[in-house]
């Protein structure tokens, strides 16, 4: 009696750090490997951090300097970072579809648009995803496309969005003044 | 008895002296000793240079290992900062944009008045 | 020995620990008939008495560098000769005496007394157990008291004193029963 409790209880558990495991791996989306882009591009930024990168990158973070304690903060309760970014002479040189299999993704269970922004004026479209469970957040997603640049971003595990937002007045990020008007 | 015993004990017991010739035969096995161990000596560099070499290779390798975890968690640390410029540019183009958004738009002025 | 002499040696074991030649040279000099004597009367054969009183200064050239002093010195050769005899007659038959030509001078200095007794004594110091005819000649020939063979020899006192009483007793059971015990060899040398 006693030992089929145990293997149950154990199941129970297993079952469960599997299920946390496959909720974080949902929180990865499948970047496709751009190389059409990355081809064409006259810049390109490829971030691929998991949680032991991660690690090792915090152990070279001085907390001396601001941003790399605003980082050390950011990256606490994190399993990995993904940025595949391109900018390009001309206006509009990528095509579409490649942004579109990531949309797909994110229409998948579990993800929420947060924002979505159509700048008709500057051509920017910005899109923040979050994934949430429950009451905590698991899985951010940014695509921001932009005439000259496409980006996407893609953060897997504890989230605190409101030190994200304070990532503004660092890493160069101009600060968002609330009364900007132009 | 005891005593006269013990007297001819000490007379019968008497240091003799050794053959003729006895403290050269040692001197010169001495010194036949000691150039046969500075010659072993000589040998035993070896295999104290070749653990001396193991020493030496294992402490560069460590050394290399060390420099290069170092340049790996250093570009690690770079690409995290990177990435988190990325993010928060991309994010500022968002609350940019829902900013605007949320403008009220003026009517552009047509001087009717 | 004058204090002169004590200077001496010391100045000697002092240059000789150095790697002085000469110095040790004259270690072994100074040295070399208590040694030697001890090596002969543990084994009873001056070949290998010889050969094993070299073995000793070979071993203490080595070792130099650990003796601190005149008195270690003389206390590490004693210890380091009984040794080496005990280990050699245990590893061996009985040993037997080798036959000398007569024309051997004797190295024994000048003695009163019966030397036909006192060569009688030595064969039968010769036939003791190896331990007990290295306390016998620790006590009469290297004239030390129980508690110093004790140290040399790495042996209890009370055993040490009870290899003297039996061995005394056996010596003078031996004489008083001269009768009994074969007449020495005219060729036997003076061991």
């Amino acid at each position: 009696m006693r030992a089929s409790l145990s293997r149950l209880l154990l199941m129970l558990v297993l079952s469960l750090a599997g299920s946390a495991a496959a909720r974080a791996a949902d929180a990865r989306l499948m970047l496709p490997e751009f190389h059409t882009l990355e081809a064409k591009a006259s810049e390109s930024v490829s971030v691929t951090l998991d949680s032991s990168l991660l690690a090792m990158a915090a152990r070279f973070l001085d907390s001396n300097k601001p941003e790399d304690a605003a980082a050390r903060q950011i990256i606490a309760g994190l399993t990995g970072i993904y940025v595949r970014s391109f900018t390009f002479d001309s206006d509009f040189a990528y095509p579409k579809e490649d942004v579109a299999s990531v949309r797909k993704q994110l229409s998948a269970p579990g993800w929420q648009q947060l924002v979505q922004v159509r700048s008709r004026k500057d051509h920017n479209d910005v899109d923040v995803y979050v994934r949430v469970e429950g009451d905590k957040t698991n899985g951010l997603a940014i695509i921001a496309s932009e005439p000259r640049e496409f980006t996407i971003v893609n953060i897997v595990g504890a989230i605190d969005l409101q030190k994200l937002h304070e990532l503004q007045g660092h890493f160069g990020i101009p600060q968002l003044k609330l009364d900007d008007k132009k | 008895m005891s005593d006269d015993l013990e007297k001819q004990l000490r007379e019968a017991l008497r240091h003799v002296d050794p053959p003729p010739g006895f403290a050269a035969r040692v001197s010169a096995r001495t010194q036949s000793e000691q150039r046969h161990r500075w010659l072993a000596a000589r040998h035993r560099w070896v295999p104290a240079t070749l653990a001396a070499s193991v020493l030496l290779s294992l402490l560069v390798a460590y050394g290399w290992q060390l420099r290069h975890e170092r340049e790996q968690g250093l570009a690690a640390r770079q690409q995290l900062i990177e990435a988190l410029r990325l993010t928060g540019e991309k994010l500022d183009l968002a609350y940019r944009g829902v900013q605007d958004a949320s403008k009220p738009t003026v009517p552009p002025d047509t001087g009717d008045t | 020995m004058t204090d002169g002499d004590a200077c001496s040696l010391c100045d000697a074991l002092a240059r000789a620990r150095s790697g002085d030649a000469a110095a040790f040279t004259t270690l072994v000099r100074r040295h070399q008939r208590a040694v030697y004597s001890l090596a002969l009367r543990m084994l009873s054969d001056r070949g290998k008495a010889e050969d094993l009183a070299q073995e000793v200064f070979i071993r203490l050239h080595r070792k130099l560098a650990l003796v601190q002093s005149e008195t270690h010195l003389l206390f590490w050769l004693r210890q380091v000769t009984s040794r080496l005899a005990i280990d050699r007659l245990r590893r061996e038959p009985r040993y037997e005496q080798v036959p000398l030509p007569e024309d051997l001078p004797l190295a024994a200095e000048s003695s009163s007394g019966d030397p036909l007794l006192q060569q009688q004594l030595r064969a039968l110091i010769a036939q003791l157990p190896a331990a007990a005819r290295a306390v016998v000649l620790l006590r009469y020939q290297e004239d030390l008291d129980p508690s110093e063979i004790a140290q040399v020899l790495e042996m209890p006192v009370n055993t040490v004193k009870s290899h003297l009483k039996r061995s005394l007793e056996r010596l003078r059971e031996q004489l008083t029963g001269e009768a009994a015990v074969p007449a020495p060899r005219t060729d036997d040398a003076p061991l």
